[in-house]
C-alpha cells in the first residue's frame, strides 16, 4: 500500500488543472466586445451606488459566526473520541468512557443555552422592520 | 467484499507489467495516481454533464412541462451544446471587482468539490476498486474539503462588487456554518458504531446482515440502523449544498442569484459545476456512511454507487420541487435551535446505545 496522500494530492492536481483548462479553452474561444455600460454592476437596473463591499449588514452574521467557532473546535475534539469509543467502553466499561464526554458536552449545552437566551441565535430585525410588523397586525 | 486495492496502486501494478518499468517506484506511483485521479474527476465531471440535463427533465416533469427535446434524443445533445455556448461566451468584468479573488472563487468551487471524492469508495467495476486513496481519517478529509466551498461562496460574494452577491455570500457562509455542525455531529455517531474514520472500513462494517426477512438479508446500513440520524443527515446535507428549503443564499426572487450574480461565461460554468459536483459530493457522503457504500446485489458496485449518489441528487430535486424557502431568520432558528440540539441528543443516545450492546 503507498502512500494515499500521494494520491489525494494527484487528485487536487486534477481538481485544479480541469478548470484552469476549462478557462483556457474559454479564453481562446470568446469574443470580447467592450460597450458602454456592460461593465456595471447588476443592481436590478437601477445605476450602482458606492461599493459593496462597505455596505452594512445585520450584525446576526457575525454572532453566528463567533458561535461557529466554538463549536467547531467542540467537533474536533469529539472525533477522536467517536473512533476510540467502542475500545474504551470494552476496557473500562461504559461509566468512564461515557461521563467525561458528558461533561463537555454538558459544557458546551450550558454555553449555547446561555448563547439563546441572550438572543445570538434569535435573528434580530431593526426597530424599523418591527414597527412595520407591529402596524400590519 | 472484495479486495481492497486502491485505484492508484492498481494502475501501478499494470505499469509493473511492462518490462524495465518497476511498479514500485515512487515516480510510477504518482504517475499512477494522477491517472487515477483524471479517471475519477472525469467520471464525476460525467455525471455532473448528466445532471444538469436530468435535473432541468426532473424539474419540468414535477412543474408538467416537457423542457428540452429538440437537440438530439430526449435532448441529451444539448448538453454538449450548452457546454459549447457557455465557454464561448464574452466574460464581463464588472466595475470594481476584487481582482483576484473574484477570479479565484470559481476555481476554489470547483476543484474543492472534486478534491473529496478522493476518500470515496465507489465500489468495483470488472475487478478493479474506483477509489482514489484510503487514508485513516478518510471521514474527516472528506467532511474538511466538503467545507472548503464556503470559502469560495465568499470570495465569490465579496469580491463581485455587487449587493446582491454581498448578501448571498453572507446568507451562504452563515448556512454553512448552521447546518456544518449538525452534519458532522450526526456524521460522528456513525463513526460511534464503526469505531473508525477509513471510508472502506465504514462501508465493510455495513455488509453484515442485520436481520433477515425470510430469504432477503438485510444489511446492517447506517440508515436502518440508524434513521434518526439519517434523516438529520439528509437534512444537514440539503442546506450544506443549498438546496430548497434551504436555497436563501442564491434566492432568485430575492437576492437575483446571491453570489453567483456577476459571473458570466466560463466562470458561470465553473460555479454552477462546482455546485452540482457538491450536490453528487453530499450524495457520495451520505451514500458511503448510511447506504453500505456500493453494496448491492447482482450490479456491480460502481453502479449502485452511481444508482444511491443518483437517488440521493432525485431527492435534492424532489425537495426543490416540492418544498418551499425558508426565510433567513428561520434558518438561523432551525439550525442553531433544532437541528444542532438534535444532533447532539443523536450523538449521546447512540454513545449509550453502543455502549449498552458492546
Amino acid at each position: 500500500m503507498s502512500n494515499p496522500w500521494i494520491a489525494i494530492g494527484a487528485l487536487a492536481l486534477v481538481g485544479v488543472v480541469i478548470p484552469l483548462s476549462m478557462m483556457v479553452v474559454s479564453m481562446l474561444l470568446r469574443p470580447s466586445v467592450p460597450e458602454q455600460g456592460k461593465r456595471a454592476t447588476y443592481e436590478s437596473g437601477e445605476i450602482p451606488t458606492g461599493s459593496s463591499q462597505k455596505i452594512r449588514f445585520n450584525i446576526q452574521y457575525y454572532m453566528v459566526a463567533l458561535l461557529f467557532v466554538v463549536f467547531d473546535i467542540e467537533t474536533v475534539l469529539i472525533f477522536p473520541w467517536t473512533v476510540i469509543y467502542q475500545d474504551a467502553v470494552s476496557a473500562i466499561g461504559i461509566g468512564p468512557a461515557l461521563y467525561p464526554m458528558l461533561a463537555f458536552l454538558g459544557i458546551l449545552i450550558v454555553g449555547l443555552a446561555w448563547a439563546w437566551r441572550n438572543g445570538a441565535v434569535q435573528w434580530i430585525t431593526s426597530p424599523r422592520a418591527s414597527s412595520r410588523a407591529v402596524e400590519q397586525q | 467484499m472484495q479486495s481492497q486495492t486502491p485505484l492508484p496502486d492498481f494502475i501501478a501494478s499494470l505499469f509493473d507489467m511492462i518490462p524495465g518499468v518497476s511498479g514500485d517506484s515512487q515516480l510510477v506511483f504518482i504517475v499512477s495516481a494522477l491517472i487515477a485521479g483524471t479517471i475519477v474527476g472525469s467520471l464525476m465531471l460525467t455525471q455532473t454533464a448528466l445532471v444538469i440535463w436530468a435535473k432541468r427533465k426532473i424539474t419540468a416533469a414535477f412543474t408538467d412541462r416537457i423542457a428540452i427535446n429538440r437537440v438530439g434524443p430526449a435532448g441529451l445533445l444539448i448538453i454538449p451544446a450548452d457546454a459549447l455556448r457557455l465557454l464561448s461566451k464574452e466574460l464581463i468584468v464588472p466595475e470594481g471587482v476584487d481582482r483576484p479573488a473574484w477570479d479565484l472563487a470559481p476555481l476554489v468551487l470547483a476543484s474543492s468539490a472534486l478534491l473529496g471524492f478522493a476518500v470515496i469508495p465507489m465500489g468495483s467495476l470488472l475487478g478493479i476498486d474506483f477509489q482514489v486513496a484510503d487514508p485513516e481519517t478518510g471521514l474527516a478529509y472528506v467532511f474538511a474539503t466538503a467545507s472548503i466551498a464556503s470559502i469560495g461562496l465568499v470570495m465569490a460574494g465579496y469580491a463581485s462588487n455587487n449587493k446582491y452577491s454581498f448578501l448571498g455570500g453572507l446568507r451562504a457562509v452563515a448556512q454553512n456554518l448552521a447546518y456544518e455542525i449538525p452534519l458532522i455531529l450526526t456524521g460522528m455517531s456513525v463513526v460511534l458504531f464503526a469505531g473508525t474514520l477509513q471510508t472502506s472500513e465504514i462501508v465493510a462494517a455495513q455488509s453484515e446482515t442485520l436481520f433477515s426477512l425470510g430469504a432477503v438479508a438485510i444489511p446492517s446500513w447506517y440508515a436502518f440502523v440508524n434513521p434518526f440520524a439519517f434523516v438529520l443527515f439528509l437534512v444537514a446535507n440539503l442546506a450544506e449544498v443549498g438546496r430548497n428549503p434551504f436555497d436563501i443564499p442564491e434566492a432568485p426572487t430575492e437576492i437575483v442569484a446571491g453570489y453567483q450574480t456577476e459571473y458570466s461565461s466560463v466562470y458561470f460554468v465553473l460555479m454552477y459545476l462546482g455546485e452540482f459536483i457538491h450536490i453528487f459530493l453530499g450524495g457520495a457522503i451520505i451514500a458511503t456512511i448510511f447506504l453500505g457504500g456500493p453494496a448491492g446485489p447482482v450490479l456491480p458496485g460502481l453502479v449502485w454507487f452511481l444508482i444511491k449518489i443518483w437517488g440521493v441528487f432525485l431527492f435534492t430535486q424532489w425537495a426543490r420541487s416540492a418544498v418551499p424557502r425558508v426565510r433567513i431568520d428561520q434558518l438561523i432558528e432551525i439550525g442553531w435551535k433544532g437541528m444542532l440540539v438534535l444532533s447532539f441528543a443523536n450523538l449521546l443516545l447512540t454513545a449509550v446505545i453502543v455502549g449498552v450492546i458492546v
